[in-house]
């Protein structure tokens, strides 16, 4: 995180942001689950985000993961891509837990719209809180398929500089599921986010 | 007489918007704390009136600390103000014995509503 220039301050004032954030996002994804969420403090990251690739292969190479994208703009020059990976064992964990058989077809849209309730609301949220709004682009699939994971993030994150990593890790009553999110903003927005980061804390 | 007060939160910046939205008219004391293993050394060596309490920390979380006050008898109020915003939750605090749940991030109207309605001011 503080590779890139953050102070404590701001990493503080960032992490704050995103835990109110994700306090939603789980409250929206416990509603639609009708189970209880375990809330852990996401920790986040901020890499370049032609490390990204390297920083998920190990973790997704050897499974069959699914991953969904949907873009996001804002006010203030504010835009990016936001990518949410899961391992598809632990889909198939919550598509039980809403009644889907494996392997149905309808897995990959019950994966879109967990990912897009998580992503709206998530972002959302930190938009509010720095009051910034946001529109988004429909979610779509990049890749279902088994060990492809870097290269489809290769492809995805190659447009971009740098990457805000949340590492999300959900505890349900009785299953445990975890999935990545990955936001991808451009060289600039660094820069923004530190101001708006400034102007929250002179705030107080 | 001022109020003794523990704001327990791991965000510098928490704790600061916590502060920042109390009243004028509200006469207190501040201490801090960092996550709730810190609250409990506090809370276990001088009397404080009233806790804002946050859930999700680290070392102990704001349940842990409810239920370390509960079983130890600790005399004090707690206002809960988390981010973690589920029914269920909300609904297994209050049944701790949390007074209030007050919803992340906190603004002066939500406080200052909590604190009239049990006469802090």
């Amino acid at each position: 995180m503080n590779k890139l220039g953050f102070s404590e301050e701001q990493r503080d004032c960032l992490q704050e942001i995103i835990n109110v954030a994700m306090g939603l996002a789980s409250d929206k994804l416990a509603r639609f689950l009708n189970t209880f969420v375990h809330l852990q403090v996401p920790s986040i990251a901020l890499v370049g985000a032609m490390h990204i690739p390297e920083e998920f292969e190990n973790r997704y190479q050897d499974a069959e993961a699914a991953l969904v994208s949907q873009g996001f703009f804002g006010d203030e020059g504010v835009r990016g891509e936001a990518i949410v990976l899961y391992q598809m064992e632990n889909a198939h964990k919550i598509s039980a837990l809403l009644g889907y058989e494996p392997g149905d077809v309808s897995e990959i849209e019950m994966l879109t719209d967990i990912s897009s309730i998580l992503t709206t609301t998530f972002l959302n949220g930190l938009a509010s809180q720095i009051e910034n709004s946001l529109s988004y682009s429909a979610p779509r699939i990049l890749s279902s398929r088994h060990g492809n994971v870097a290269d489809v993030l290769k492809n995805t994150s190659f447009h971009w500089e740098h990457a805000l990593k949340v590492d999300i890790s959900y505890q349900l009553i009785d299953h445990s599921f975890n999935c990545d999110m990955i936001l991808l903003i451009p060289g600039e927005a660094v820069t923004n986010i530190k101001h708006i980061l400034d102007r929250i804390l002179e705030a107080y | 007489m001022a109020l003794p007060v523990l704001i327990c939160d791991d965000s510098i910046l928490a704790r600061k918007q916590v502060r920042k939205s109390l009243p004028d008219t509200f006469d207190a004391e501040f201490q801090t704390a960092g996550n709730g293993m810190e609250a409990l050394a506090v809370l276990r060596s001088q009397e404080i009136g009233l806790v804002f309490l946050d859930l999700t920390m680290p070392e102990l979380d704001g349940i842990g600390v409810l239920e370390a006050i509960k079983t130890e008898a600790i005399d004090c109020f707690v206002i809960v103000i988390s981010a973690d915003i589920q029914p269920e939750m909300q609904k297994r605090v209050m049944e701790l014995g949390a007074l209030a749940f007050v919803q992340k991030p906190v603004s002066e109207d939500k406080i200052n509503g909590v604190l009239k309605q049990y006469g802090f001011i």
